[in-house]
């Protein structure tokens, strides 16, 4: 052993370290990083001393002050408080991100439970379904977004009847109306105990929670099921509808009525909306079905076989054993798809609906200038949305990842 | 004691059900009642949809008249195509001049005839033409359209890309009827097939040189006349920004790919940041940075037309989309294939050159393909920032005085037409991933 030992010393002599500088790997690798970050910073300071000189030639205003400025022009669809002349620049900013994350935030859930049902319907077992499902994921993904949007926005909520004509989408109860100007709604408006109606609600989702997890762990110990489902509905609509009963009905309804050439009262949501809303949602849902059935499929026909032979039903097969494990496969398309539907949302500048890129990007740009504040405004707000999903999407990988060996 | 039935009992026929039409039809639309009334509600649908658009697109539509009022007294119900049909030539070409559109066409019919040996089996060195269509076929393409003086430049490309063509063309035509390539016929032409391979090598260089200055020469008195990018439009201004696009997309996504993967962490940090940029905002906030923005970057005086500034724009972001494809063809490739590759001695760019690029690229075609895909559709949005290419015809038809307020039925035809071409390609790249798989699976 010992000689052993001193043989492997002796044949573990260093060789002799020549240092040849070119061709020495850290230098080279230092060499190409300063090389590029060289490039780099000089193509920015490039670009900035150029674009700071062209601003000064041009007399071009630059900083954030503009943002406190008033602004001398008007939005038709807004959900804060804006009067042209009194508001801001800065309003004007948040009034296009909230346009914005509306559309989007409906368009998303909307998508997501079109998209599951057609990607669903896409592998019945009813052939005639399965292929109605195909032609309209076909016809939807093949065409683009841009042109269907416009297609609604001209060809569907142009044509609607005039306000006279108003079609009463509640069969004659008259508390909503559709025509060529938008979609009109009753709105509620809450009373004095409202609030306590919504707190019953919060605890009501509370409950559920806690019954949810009392129930899993008696069926842990003892076996027994416990009806969840049936008692979670029964406390989520019982517990506030007693409340709300309770305090007297403290809910009014604004409803629109015909007042003049235009309805009043009530929520306004301008054809703009609805075409992008709608067709946001028939695009996406389109490309979300395909990642749902590819997810489906990825599932090995083992586990439902091994289900099948456990003697679960086909549903319980499919929500306990298919659906959990494809959901590893559907969520991250779906999470980009998502991110997807924000970024689109900004081709509602070609119908005119008041989005951030419409309102503050090209609006305003032209109204006030400053151009490099705004569109970095403008990219800054969508890259924050999108860094946000993405750090959603990762946080959700790292849960359901596979433990691999 | 046993009986023992010493005939074969003849096999019954399989039942009704599982063999005839009506078998067919119990499997797949009658299996149980809920599929019965699924079955009923889609005959439905479909009943109503394609009525309705038999009715209204085919039986009660116009397709010749005037202008639109006159559509309406033929026929109130139908759709009027004769607008479509009468401004055909403008969503197809935009204002291009009419009598230089043979330019236009034969640009086109020229890139069919550069890559269809592609699609040829028996034709060798396919690398070498699908890399002459990438870099030198946009030049000659590009002259075609843009017409003009040649500045010297132009002229050796141009020259260049056309005995490119007809190289490509005798090569092809050798490869499918005998087998062989362009070189060796020409070799053997020339009596030389024995001479050393430096001899046979100094020998086509010269017909290549020969070629060139004869080429050049020629090529020194055509020209074209100008045709200015204002008048580009319609199918073909689209096909032009998304095949730049699309050609310079590849290249400048393997180099990002291969940044963000990089060992070297500046340069991993600048190209993922790049790629993130780009890949977090929308296309359409791209395009206002190019067209508001461009101008203030560039030296004062230096102007670039909307034309370029867009092009810059979808191509910086088209390369951020394809870089991601790039990364994930880079990452099916096993560990194995990098460390076999550095065995061997190989280094980084022999290692990404011949071994893992080739597999990757294999790997990636269908997904570039569909890459093309969301590129051609969505180029559609230069017509927001006032540039008229396909959906800015569509929508102008409307605003044309003869066919005020006529906006279904262009859109629907853009759509058919949009339909058709993208429908076909990811059908394409469907087959390509099966075709290009078939060796994998065993």
């Amino acid at each position: 052993m010992a000689i052993r030992g001193t043989h492997d010393a002796s044949a573990r002599v260093k060789p002799k370290e020549s240092f040849d500088f070119l061709h020495d790997e850290r230098v080279r690798s230092a060499f190409y990083q300063l090389l590029t970050a060289g490039v780099v910073g000089w193509l920015i300071w490039y670009l900035v001393t150029n674009t700071a000189h062209n601003l000064e030639v041009r007399g071009m205003n630059t900083g954030f002050g503009f943002l406190s400025a008033t602004a001398g022009f008007d939005t038709d669809f807004k959900l804060l408080e804006y009067e042209p002349g009194v508001g801001t620049y800065g309003r004007i900013f948040l009034i296009g991100c909230i346009n914005t994350l509306l559309v989007s935030f409906l368009a998303i859930i909307a998508s997501t439970i079109l998209g599951f049902a057609v990607g669903v319907l896409r592998l019945s077992s009813n052939w005639l379904v399965a292929r109605l499902a195909l032609a309209y994921v076909e016809i939807i993904r093949n065409t683009p977004l841009l042109l269907q949007i416009i297609f609604w926005y001209v060809g569907v909520f142009a044509l609607l009847p005039r306000v006279k004509q108003s079609l009463d989408l509640s069969a004659g109860a008259e508390v909503a109306f559709l025509n060529n100007r938008g979609l009109y709604t009753a709105w509620p408006i809450p009373g004095d105990f409202f609030w306590m109606s919504i707190v019953a609600f919060v605890i009501a989702v509370i409950g559920v929670f806690v019954l949810k997890r009392w129930a899993h762990k008696r069926q842990d110990d003892t076996g027994q099921q416990f009806p969840t489902v049936t008692a979670s509905l029964a406390l989520l609509f019982i517990l506030p509808g007693m409340v709300f009963l309770a305090t007297g009905s403290p809910l009014d309804w604004d409803v629109p009525t015909l007042q003049g050439f235009n309805f009043a009262g009530g929520a306004a949501l301008p054809p703009a909306f609805l075409a992008l809303l709608i067709a946001l949602t028939i695009y996406h849902a389109a490309h979300l079905a395909e990642s749902v059935r590819a997810g489906i499929l990825s599932v090995n026909k083992g586990q439902t076989e091994a289900a099948l032979a456990l003697g679960l039903r086909p549903s319980r097969a499919m929500t306990l054993i298919i659906i959990p494990q494809a959901m590893r496969a559907i969520v991250p398309p779906m999470i980009s798809l998502w991110m997807n539907v924000v970024k689109n949302s900004s081709l509602a500048i070609a119908i005119g609906y008041s989005d951030v890129v419409a309102l503050f990007m090209q609006t305003a740009l032209n109204q006030a200038g400053y151009a490099v504040e705004m569109v970095g405004m403008t990219m800054a707000f969508y890259m924050f949305i999108s860094l946000s999903i993405s750090g959603l999407l990762n946080i959700y990988n790292k849960r359901v990842q596979l433990v691999e060996r | 004691m046993a009986i023992v039935n010493g005939e074969k009992t003849a096999a019954r026929s399989a039942p009704l059900t599982e063999t005839s039409f009506i078998g067919w039809l119990h499997k797949n639309l009658f299996s149980s009642w809920i599929n019965a009334i699924l079955t009923v509600v889609s005959i439905y649908i479909i009943y109503v949809a394609v009525k309705g658009i038999w009715v209204w697109g085919v039986e009660e539509a116009v397709w010749v008249a005037e202008n639109r009022r006159e559509c309406f007294k033929i026929s109130k119900d139908g759709a009027c195509w004769a607008g479509v049909i009468q401004w055909l030539e403008n969503i197809f070409y935009g204002r291009y001049p009419r009598p230089e559109l043979w330019r236009v066409n034969l640009g086109g019919l020229l890139l069919v005839v550069w890559m269809a040996p592609l699609w040829l089996p028996r034709v060798k060195n396919k690398i070498f033409i699908g890399l002459s269509t990438v870099f030198l076929y946009p030049f000659l393409a590009g002259y075609l359209f843009a017409g003009g003086d040649k500045g010297i430049f132009m002229q050796v490309v141009v020259s260049g890309a056309i005995i490119c063509l007809i190289g490509n063309t005798l090569h092809t035509i050798i490869g499918v009827f005998s087998g062989g390539g362009l070189p060796e016929n020409l070799t053997r032409l020339l009596g030389k097939t024995d001479a050393s391979d430096q001899n046979q090598r100094n020998t086509l260089l010269a017909i290549l040189a020969a070629a060139f200055v004869v080429v050049f020469l020629l090529q020194m008195g055509w020209t074209v006349e100008v045709v200015p990018w204002t008048k580009w439009g319609g199918m073909f201004l689209t096909l032009v920004i998304s095949g730049i696009g699309i050609t310079s997309a590849l290249p400048g996504g393997i180099i990002l790919a291969l940044g963000r993967r990089s060992r070297l962490p500046v340069i991993r940090v600048l190209s993922t940041s790049f790629i993130e940029l780009f890949r977090s905002v929308p296309l359409i906030t791209i395009l206002f940075m190019a067209t508001t923005m461009f101008p203030l970057f560039m030296p004062e005086g230096f102007v670039l037309n909307k034309l370029v500034q867009v092009t810059i724009a979808v191509c910086l972001f088209s390369a951020c989309y394809m870089a991601e494809t790039v990364r994930a063809g880079l990452q099916a490739i096993p560990m194995g294939q990098y460390e076999a590759a550095h065995t061997i001695g190989l280094g980084y760019w022999g290692t990404m050159g011949l071994v893992v690029m080739p597999q990757a690229l294999k790997h990636m075609i269908p997904n570039i393909v569909g890459s093309f895909i969301g590129l051609l559709k969505d180029t559609t949005l230069v017509s927001i920032i006032g540039l008229f290419d396909i959906l800015g015809m569509l929508r102008s038809i409307s605003q044309d005085v003869p066919w005020r307020g006529l906006h279904k039925e262009p859109l629907l035809f853009g759509a058919l037409l949009f339909f058709i071409i993208c429908f076909i390609m990811s059908k394409y790249s469907r087959h390509l991933e099966v075709k290009l798989s078939a060796g994998a699976n065993r």
